[in-house]
């Protein structure tokens, strides 16, 4: 069955047919939402959300819209909440350098490699926006298209965005490469 | 090329999706300039680090998680099912539907008693109406205004005896011929009441007006008001009156008779 047909089942009622959803989706929409919040625990909960949500608000579900496109829409209107709910919270923030501990635990954390690490320092570094997009084009490698209408703009736009963040990253990068 | 097109051209580039020829152009630029082959360099390692990130493996517990979650969700589904076959519901939807009744023959009697305060109210503008047009229909200094109130009466189809009186007062009585034709007019609505008639009836010989007394005729001979030829011979044989009152009043007795 496609996603698309699970999903009609679970609007229908069919709710065991999440279980489904969730084994195809989980892991992906974990990473794209552990990329945002640079946070593993945190990107787990709103994870369990997103299909929390799925289940309670089936009925949002438009019959004939890709099924991608409406769970990656739940999953940034669950970051949205959750960001703004922390926004005022907030005491601090996660330091660029000890970014590893949160995001991976200690046995991923040993075998990182140091490129790698730069890397998830660099996109700490990014505004919002731009490690959102980079997460869902380069790391989850949706296409602009789907992106763009994620976004609810044009592929055009997306693209300079994306290029923009990509040379945005190179130059963080290198900056805390030279540190 | 600014800074900005050469990222986006580099980027594309290693991306491979250059035509033909603007791969070779970025390859000669790529050999030709230093700064260029250092942008493109440092770009293609950003990307290729992207690109190798390995995907974070979610803790296997999140899977027990939600399928609790689910199980919690799909047994509250069921309950709401549920809910509607319950005597405890049974009694409530008894209850609710014994309040919309009540409400139903509660609104029904005080549609009633709200339609008979609506037509209490609505008498009691009927009758402050009344009271102000007589009042203006004895205003002897404005014309307009009494012919106003006798147009009211007129409209109002008010045939009551306070209203009758002054009309026929207005009719035999006032000194403007307008307010007279006016009242005429008005009475003339209300014909068919006996007392009306009579009232048309004894005008007839008191009327001074030549006009008001050549629409009256015309009114007699409209009622069919056999009792009045006597009345119109005497018009016709008085000297006094006007030629078109006593053509009048001979087409009327040639009508009547």
């Amino acid at each position: 069955m496609t996603d698309e047909q699970l999903m009609e089942a679970v609007k229908n009622g069919d709710l065991q047919q999440a279980s489904l959803l969730f084994d195809r989706y989980h892991k992906r929409l974990f990473n794209f939402l552990a990329r945002l919040t640079l946070d593993r625990s945190t990107a787990e909960d709103l994870t369990q959300n997103v299909f929390l949500r799925l289940i309670r608000y089936r009925n949002s579900y438009r019959e004939g819209l890709k099924f991608q496109s409406w769970i990656f829409q739940v999953a940034r209107n669950v970051f949205s909440d959750h960001y703004q709910s922390q926004k005022n919270k907030r005491s601090g923030f996660i330091s660029v350098e000890h970014l590893g501990d949160h995001i991976m635990d200690q046995e991923e954390s040993k075998q990182l490699e140091e490129k790698e690490a730069l890397l998830r320092r660099s996109m700490a570094l990014l505004s919002d926006e731009q490690r959102e997009l980079l997460a869902l084009t380069r790391f989850e490698h949706m296409k602009y298209e789907d992106v763009a209408l994620l976004m609810d703009t044009t592929v055009a736009n997306i693209k300079v965005k994306v290029h923009r963040a990509i040379a945005k990253l190179r130059e963080h990068y290198f900056q805390l490469e030279k540190i | 090329m600014n800074r900005e097109e050469l990222e986006t051209k580099l980027i594309d580039y290693i991306d491979g999706k250059l035509s033909g020829e603007q791969t070779v152009e970025v390859e000669n630029l790529i050999a030709a300039d230093t700064s260029a082959r250092e942008l493109y360099r440092q770009l293609k390692e950003v990307m290729q680090v992207m690109d190798a990130s390995p995907e974070l493996e979610p803790d296997q517990r999140m899977k027990q998680r939600f399928e609790r979650l689910l199980t919690e969700e799909m047994h509250a589904m069921k309950e709401k099912r549920m809910v509607f076959f319950t005597p405890v519901v049974w009694r409530a939807a008894a209850s609710i539907a014994l309040l919309v009744a009540a409400t139903g023959i509660g609104y029904w009697i005080y549609r009633d008693y709200s339609r008979e305060k609506e037509l209490t109210a609505l008498r009691g503008e009927v009758q402050k109406t009344k009271e102000l047009m007589l009042a203006m229909l004895q205003n002897q200094q404005s014309a307009s205004q009494r012919i106003k109130a006798v147009n009211t009466f007129y409209q109002m189809q008010m045939a009551d005896q306070d209203v009758v009186q002054a009309l026929v007062k207005s009719l035999n009585e006032d000194p403007n011929t307008n307010v007279r034709m006016a009242a005429l007019d008005a009475l003339g609505r209300f014909s068919q009441e006996p007392e009306v008639r009579k009232a048309l009836i004894a005008a007839l010989p008191r009327q001074e007006d030549p006009i008001v007394k050549i629409a009256l005729i015309e009114w007699m001979v409209k009622l069919k008001e056999k009792t009045v030829v006597k009345e119109l011979e005497n018009i016709v044989n008085d000297n006094e009156q006007m030629k078109a009152v006593k053509d009048a009043a001979y087409s009327g007795i040639l009508k009547l008779s």
